[in-house]
């Protein structure tokens, strides 16, 4: 009885209280709408969209994550067990698709493989004039630029399971008398597994929740759907069901993968590691490697990257460049900042206190933020929408509920950072500064601030990023004159005016490499 | 020694000042807007930014009253509307639907409006009895086809467009667009339900993946002959027409056959939101749109049929005269909605 007075008074508790209850009650709201809703409704949605959108999210994910899994592992494989001249530079180079919205990769991809569009004239080059490529409005153009965006993930993961691994395996095996190719298939790919689940599982809840490039190239999937029903339906019920259904499925696949790392957990012996030897091949080999790398990076970024600085240079995208252009750069600017200040601050006394204080109500209110991974921007946007709307409609249309639409859905980008960089720092120190006579406030700004300062950072980066590429739920709830780039780049492409949406496309890209550089580079954890 | 002292501070004060900074961006950013204002107006718009702000931008330029303004889908703004009630800043509701109007007259969102300017530029039908919403234009639901692909004789009505024979011949716009509902609204109406139901089947198979968000992106498709035929409003068959004369596109006006319902009408208008504080300012606009020369400009812009009877429609568009409108009044259209919305739905349009 006394704890639980004592965990309450904490203002402290106070505050993780109520960010948890600002984060867990909208969604609840969804949840009550969907399954108070008539039967009439479920049935008939059943009877109508539901198989067609669960087998096409299902499928657009089964697929994406095969290829995610091919591009990512091999190139990793390539980066860290082979030599060859400017790795260093493709290493880097394999990263940069991050930098790409799922929309700006979309509407680059339904122009290059569009009726008439560049690719077609080249493949009617080699296959006659009546030849036809695959339409990228389809299960295959949304799988195609899905993967190309998101490999970097898995890419990420096995590349740092490959250097971190200790190499003694291998050579037990390869001792052992096995070939190449078996150590490669029987060692070093089941060491990786961990990692490269990891990294799947980041593929999938992407694919699972992305608006942009499925609304662009028309492929339905429940996210798209649920916008769908949101902007077209004078009631959201409609809505709240296939949002519910979005965050179930969104809810098994992570339980599947969290389950799959739990049973494939290794252990190394960590004494002894070496670094393992990079193979180097003969001049046919190498040049084969570099176009290999060399497609996959001109596909996912040089490419696009090319196109979009051309149109940004037409005349008629320069004209766009005035006044109200530098309006929307200043939108995208101060929303994210905003955002990603909030969900620093909101943050902070959630991880603080999972890590000082492990009770089930804090560990509880740590997991409630982290809802936001399955919550796709759509159904953040409605969850906010709902809950403000029945419970304090004074905010409806302002910019507080679309702040807090970005922290429930960003969130736990930031908490990944934020928990990391309280675990490191141990009650010692705190406590050796308090026995030697520094105030609680001084222990605070002497000790432990610094110590987290580059938790703090690199959150924040992560948020105010993901933040100003956010389209969905900036689409639903912007107030009036918030119109962002990301906006103008779906409004614009999602008309087919590609050189008008170049130059905000292009700015986005180029806002996120800095911060894209910040977070692979490991200096920022060593510091 | 010193310098290692300085430097943190120095770097504290960058800090806080960059803070500062920030957070007085922050202020003026939410704030201010709210606060200038005398002159300005919010309007939310449901019709396509390129469509509308050309006009509104020759509005601000004679009369000096800024416009913000925040395009989005017509029922969107319609739900906001209703769940911002009296809070809200919008001071007009521009839509592409006359049904999603009527709606929101109905709904108490829209100020009746005592203007004789209206009266004498738009004729009765094509507002509200209470002048709460006015249409500023008219648009029909017509055929698009590709002039190398198919003969105009081969399709009569819309109906048509159902038949097996044009399977994956046909691009449609998706179930959220308004002109789509208000369309087959008016197919209810004048063929009944049983019919209407077998028509969006057929419609459904036909399109296939032809499903698109936008119309100008259907008269694109069309254009290059990516499919031949497709159902848009006739405005953008005209605007991509000037903007690449040539293109193999024309327009095929349906359902004109003896007996048959006449082509799909259907209007863009405007409303003042009963809780404007800027009625004089919304006043002056809607005056400025439904006078001569305000119709204007949605004719040699947007190429729709202006509704002022005195302003003449571009000559490029196949003659008002020559043709006949279904008769389903617009007023109408809002209590066909929601059973329109639950036929699509039982169909299953994307």
């Amino acid at each position: 009885m006394n704890t639980v007075r004592q965990q309450l008074a904490s203002p402290l508790q106070l505050v993780a209280l109520a960010s948890a209850g600002i984060i867990l009650l909208p969604l609840c709201y969804v949840t009550v709408q969907a399954l108070s809703a008539d039967p009439v409704v479920w049935s008939r949605l059943w009877a109508t969209r539901i198989p067609e959108l669960l087998s096409n999210t299902v499928s657009l994910a089964a697929g994406v994550a095969v290829i995610t899994l091919f591009l990512g592992v091999s190139t990793a494989w390539l980066v860290a067990r082979t030599e060859f001249p400017g790795r260093r530079l493709w290493e880097g180079a394999l990263v940069l698709p991050l930098a790409m919205p799922t929309y700006v990769l979309a509407y680059i991809y339904s122009y290059l493989l569009g009726f008439g569009g560049p690719v077609e004239h080249l493949w009617q080059l080699a296959a006659g004039p009546q030849a036809r490529i695959f339409s990228p409005h389809s299960y295959w153009g949304a799988t195609l630029v899905m993967a190309l965006d998101t490999f970097p993930f898995v890419y990420l993961l096995s590349r740092s399971a490959l250097l971190s691994m200790n190499v003694s395996f291998e050579e037990v095996a390869r001792a052992s008398g096995v070939s190449r190719l078996s150590t490669l298939w029987r060692v070093t790919l089941p060491l990786m597994r961990p990692s490269i689940a990891a990294g799947m599982a980041l593929v999938v809840l992407y694919v699972v929740s992305d608006f942009g490039a499925v609304s662009l190239l028309r492929y339905q999937t429940l996210t798209y759907a649920v916008f769908q029903q949101m902007t077209g339906r004078s009631d959201n019920t409609a809505a709240s069901i296939l949002s519910l259904l979005l965050v179930g499925l969104a809810l098994i696949f992570l339980i599947t993968e969290r389950w799959f790392r739990q049973r494939s957990r290794f252990y190394q012996t960590s004494g002894r590691y070496r670094a393992p030897q990079r193979h180097r091949y003969g001049w046919f080999g190498t040049v084969a490697v570099i176009t290999y790398l060399g497609l996959i990076v001109g596909a996912a970024f040089a490419i696009p990257a090319a196109l979009l600085i051309q149109w940004s240079f037409s005349p008629e995208a320069q004209s766009t460049l005035d006044g109200r252009f530098f309006g929307f750069v200043w939108n995208s600017g101060i929303l994210a900042a905003s955002a990603a200040t909030a969900g620093v601050l909101i943050g902070l006394p959630l991880a603080y206190l999972a890590s000082r204080r492990p009770t089930i109500l804090n560990l509880g209110c740590l997991q409630a933020a982290y809802a936001g991974y399955v919550l796709p921007g759509p159904v953040a946007a409605l969850a906010v929408l709902v809950f403000f709307s029945k419970l304090a409609p004074i905010f409806y249309g302002s910019v507080f509920i679309l702040l807090v639409a970005y922290v429930i859905h960003f969130l736990p980008a930031g908490l990944q950072s934020l928990e990391p960089a309280l675990q490191q720092i141990t009650p010692n120190l705190e406590e050796v500064a308090r026995t030697l006579g520094l105030g609680i406030r001084d222990t605070w700004r002497r000790v432990t601030l610094p110590l987290v300062r580059n938790g703090f950072v690199v959150a924040w980066v992560l948020i105010f990023l993901q933040t100003m590429k956010e389209l969905p739920a900036t689409l639903l709830l912007r107030p009036v004159g918030f119109d962002t780039l990301a906006i103008r780049v779906w409004m614009e492409a999602s008309e087919e005016y590609f050189q008008l949406a170049a130059p905000s496309a292009l700015l986005i890209v180029l806002l996120s490499l800095p911060a894209l550089a910040l977070l692979v580079s490991r200096d920022w954890r060593a510091v | 020694m010193s310098f290692l002292c300085v430097r943190p501070r120095l770097r504290r004060s960058i800090f806080s000042g960059l803070s500062l900074l920030f957070a007085a961006g922050l202020i003026a950013t939410f704030y201010l807007p709210s606060a200038t204002g005398a002159d300005k107006l919010t309007i939310y718009s449901g019709r396509s930014e390129r469509l509308i702000k050309p006009v509104l931008d020759a509005f601000t330029a004679s009369t000096g009253i800024q416009i913000e303004l925040l395009s989005s889908g017509t029922t969107e703004l319609v739900n906001r509307l209703k769940a911002e009630g009296d809070r809200t800043s919008a001071d007009l509701l521009i839509t592409n639907d006359a049904g999603s109007l009527e709606l929101a007259r109905t709904a108490g969102l829209l100020r009746p409006l005592n203007m004789r300017e209206i009266e004498r530029a738009i004729p009765a039908q094509f507002r509200a009895p209470d002048n709460a919403w006015v249409g500023l234009s008219g648009r029909f639901w017509i055929v698009v086809y590709n002039t190398t692909l198919v003969k105009p004789d081969q399709v009569k009505s819309l109906l048509d467009l159902a038949d097996p024979k044009w399977k994956d011949k046909i691009a449609i716009p998706n179930s959220g667009s308004e002109y789509l509902q208000a369309g087959v609204s008016v197919i209810r109406a004048t063929h009944g339900d049983e019919k209407t139901r077998q028509f969006l089947q057929g419609l459904k198979t036909n399109a296939g993946g032809q499903v698109y968000q936008k119309s100008s992106q259907i008269v694109d498709a069309v254009a290059k002959g990516q499919v031949p035929l497709g159902i848009v409003n006739h405005y953008y068959v005209y605007r991509h027409l000037a903007a690449q004369p040539g293109a193999p596109v024309a327009v095929l006006m349906p359902d004109q056959q003896e007996g048959g319902m006449g082509a799909i009408m259907n209007v863009a208008g405007v409303g003042i939101v009963k809780t404007s504080k800027h009625l004089d300012s919304a006043r002056l606009l809607v005056e400025f749109l439904v006078a001569q020369a305000g119709q204007k400009l949605f004719a040699d812009l947007d190429k729709e049929y202006p509704l002022h009877p005195d302003v003449k429609a571009d000559p490029a568009l196949v003659e008002r005269k020559s043709f006949r409108a279904a008769q389903v009044p617009l007023t109408k259209l809002a209590e066909l909605r929601e059973p329109t919305l639950t036929l699509i739905e039982q169909v299953g349009l994307r």
